[in-house]
């Protein structure tokens, strides 16, 4: 079904995933035969409606929830519980809130055992990269719901992580925010190369960051197509291509949406 | 694997519990170690509760009488606390002035644990039931009153202009959304309440009393029966389990909508 | 410069003196409306008060007699606060530690600590170790409950997040679950104070020979009101400077979880 089983440049693997909850009178199916491929050191979106299981997804190639059926590799190695080498943004940010931003952002490296001069440099090095110079000793709560991602993108980073996992990471900022957010994740990417998987429901973010868009169905889940973005970045919102993109996309996710509507 | 290691869990828990009746017993009847005066071994205890059923020795009264008499005082002193002190609370916390008027006498109140007004209560009203009674308001009075003072507080801004928006009257909106919102916290301040009644009634009847469970285990102390004592304490301690069931079953059924 | 005063603040200062000077007022003519000489006058409890402050009452002044029993708390507390917060925590967290030490728990939490004091007495006699280990009971309870349930609700997500991020299984439990249960243990901590502060008087007051607790019941063998008033007071201000520091303590390590501050 895919063509892009390119053995050479993929980071990631996932072949035949299903995933259903078990309810009451019968197993209730959310995602049906996700079968891809992450390649390396590209920024890929995982596009779809709402309620449509793209964070189970995330989750699934995290190792936090384990898929019903089907299997994911991650260098080779099957993915059966949750790793260092796969970090993790979360919509939630999910902060440590009794740590400062420092100690945030050093947890990783602290809990694996990296000597104290790299991970005072290494830690000084992210929180620069994200923008928060200055706030290291502060507390999360004392921080706005942008700055507060920031760290959770450093905290991220810092763990030199082979894979970088970001769940709606920007869905609970508002509009403005939300937008210097995606130019500065852009920035920090570009800086910093790393395979980036990126869930949202929001169709300009997917085509301002991605390299490569996967649109996913509702309910269950299934992929309906794929995109390649090949716009030059730093992109803008008002090129006739994202334009054109957006609305192309914007047009498939309405069918898709239409059909599962259409259905009982 | 899922259901074998709740089962493990299980077994860990009843071991646990029969490791702890099995040490009492060996230390007490088989081994000796701890004298009958101070720990008596559980099958005493066992005789003791049977025979305190019909039996008024050493205490003078029946384990239902002091049951009833403990119960009696408790939960009077109880209902009295939660009648005034939750009518209270909310007028602390919705009229301004009189909080402003009342608060610091009260806040000076509260630091002041209720078993030190016994041996006062028991001057100016002897040994009977209205010192007790007393006592026990008091200690049920002071949650109350804070509990429901913190709820009606934490009624949003928000909710109380939508009522007013509505033209909602000030009564109204007390009635209607104040006290809703602080349904929760009431209840709360009520188990703790009933908790603090039943503890500081033992202390009452510890201290001067003829009747009730607080007496029976002091007087087990002066005669030296350590059966009757611990007989008292777990009758106490199932007394007051059943007490805040209840409540919690009361709370579940009013508390609508969560907290 | 003059400090502004908030009119606000002003009317509830103001609206605070009145209130506890109506109250004396209100007791002062009492007495005098009835003539009692059972009851003593506002005027006489002050007096009291400051004297017992310098003269003896018994083997002490008050203030002796409240650091003896500040000290007797200070030592069941302790014990209580690391025996508590550590099977708390434990809990919490092993499902097997929950397992064997849950329903025991469980079946000996509803005894109210006071109904302890006869038995305590009976084990360990009339000293120093009987109220020890009472105030050691009544503050063993909220610490391990709160400890429990802080440890038992740690974010699901958080755990995730440190595994995510390379933490090991006890690393999980020392920097995840512990810290983000300290909220929990210091309301724990609070209770457990006023509580052990309580039973500390209800020991002393049932049987000892000094101590805040005793000073009221020897006021009453011998039917001196004034002096059990005063000492209320005395228990009403050690009990507020209690509950102030734990705030303060709070405030100033619970950074973190406090917002505006």
């Amino acid at each position: 079904m895919e063509q892009s089983g390119n053995l050479d440049n993929s980071k990631m693997s996932c072949r035949n995933l299903t995933k259903s909850f078990p309810s009451k009178k019968q197993n209730f199916l959310i995602l049906d035969g996700i079968s891809f491929d992450v390649r390396e050191n590209e920024f890929l979106v995982l596009f779809g409606p709402g309620q449509c299981g793209k964070t189970t997804l995330l989750y699934m190639l995290a190792g936090i929830e384990p898929p019903t059926s089907g299997e994911i590799r991650h260098g080779g190695k099957q993915v059966l519980e949750p790793d260092s080498s796969r970090a993790v943004v979360y919509q939630t940010m999910a902060l440590f809130s009794w740590l400062t931003v420092k100690g945030n952002v050093e947890f990783g490296p602290k809990a694996r055992g990296v000597s104290k001069e790299r991970r005072e440099r290494d830690t000084q090095h992210f929180i620069d990269l994200v923008g928060l110079t200055g706030f290291e000793n502060s507390y999360p709560i004392q921080l706005s719901g942008g700055m507060k991602q920031r760290v959770g993108i450093a905290r991220a980073y810092c763990n030199n992580p082979d894979v970088l996992l970001m769940d709606e990471p920007f869905g609970h900022l508002d509009a403005q925010t939300r937008y210097m957010m995606q130019e500065s994740l852009e920035k920090i990417w570009q800086n910093e190369k790393r395979t980036v998987v990126f869930v949202t429901n929001n169709i300009e973010e997917a085509i301002f960051l991605a390299d490569r868009i996967i649109l996913l169905s509702n309910c269950p889940s299934r992929i309906c197509a794929e995109y390649d973005i090949a716009l030059p970045r730093p992109r803008s919102v008002m090129d006739p291509e994202f334009l054109r993109l957006r609305k192309e996309i914007t047009a498939a996710m309405d069918r898709v949406v239409d059909k599962e509507g259409g259905q009982p | 694997m899922q259901v074998s290691k709740r089962f493990c869990l299980k077994i860990v828990s009843a071991l646990s519990i029969l490791l702890f009746l099995l040490i009492w017993y060996l230390t007490t009847d088989v081994l000796k170690t701890v004298p009958p005066t101070s720990l008596p071994s559980p099958i005493k205890v066992c005789q003791t509760f049977v025979e305190k059923l019909h039996n008024t020795a050493p205490d003078g009264a029946t384990l239902g009488v002091h049951i009833l008499a403990s119960l009696q005082v408790s939960l009077t002193g109880f209902t009295l606390g939660c009648v005034i002190g939750i009518p209270l609370g909310i007028f602390m916390a919705w009229f301004h002035r009189f909080d402003l008027l009342t608060k610091p006498v009260f806040d000076f109140l509260r630091t002041i644990p209720p078993i030190a007004f016994i041996p006062i209560m028991i001057i100016l009203l002897g040994i009977g039931v209205l010192a007790k009674a007393s006592i026990v308001f008091l200690s049920a009075f002071i949650p109350c009153v804070i509990n429901t003072y913190t709820g009606i507080k934490a009624t949003k801004p928000v909710h109380i202009w939508v009522a007013q928006t509505f033209g909602a009257s000030r009564m109204r909106t007390l009635w209607k959304v104040a006290v809703p919102t602080a349904l929760p916290f009431i209840f709360t301040g009520m188990k703790v309440s009933l908790n603090a009644a039943w503890t500081s009634l033992l202390a009452a009847e510890m201290l001067g009393s003829s009747k009730g469970l607080g007496f029976m285990i002091q007087m087990g102390r002066l005669l030296i029966r350590a059966d009757v004592v611990v007989v008292g304490m777990i009758t106490i301690g199932f007394i007051g389990f059943i007490l805040s069931a209840i409540l919690d079953y009361l709370e579940t059924t009013f508390v609508k909508g969560g907290a | 410069m003059k400090k502004r005063i908030d009119p606000k603040r002003m009317e509830s200062i103001v609206l605070g003196i009145i209130s506890f000077l109506s109250l004396l007022i209100l007791w002062q003519t009492a007495i005098w409306i009835t003539g009692t000489t059972r009851f003593p006058s506002p005027t006489t409890v002050i007096v009291r008060f400051f004297r017992a402050l310098v003269e003896p009452i018994g083997p002490y002044t008050v203030i002796g007699h409240v650091a003896w029993s500040f000290s007797r708390v200070f030592v069941g507390y302790s014990l209580a606060a690391l025996l508590g917060i550590t099977l708390g925590l434990t809990m919490g967290w092993f499902p097997y530690v929950r397992a064997a030490f849950k329903p025991l728990f469980d079946l000996l939490r509803p005894i109210a600590p006071l109904a302890w004091i006869p038995l305590a007495i009976l084990w360990m006699g009339i000293e120093e170790k009987s109220k020890y280990f009472l105030i050691f009971v009544a503050s063993f309870v909220p610490f391990t409950l709160n400890a429990y349930a802080g440890s038992i609700k740690a974010d699901r997500q958080l755990i995730g997040a440190a595994k995510m991020l390379g933490a090991k299984n006890n690393q999980l439990f020392f920097k995840i679950v512990v810290p983000s249960s300290v909220p929990q243990i210091f309301s724990g901590a609070q209770v457990a104070l006023s509580n052990a502060w309580m039973t500390m008087l209800a020991a002393e007051m049932i049987r000892s020979s000094y101590g805040i607790g005793w000073v009221i019941i020897a006021g009453q063998q011998v039917n001196d009101m004034a002096q059990m008033i005063a000492s209320m007071i005395a228990i009403g201000i050690v009990g507020f400077l209690l509950a102030t520091g734990m705030r303060l303590l709070e405030r100033r390590f619970l950074v973190w979880n406090n917002q505006g501050i």
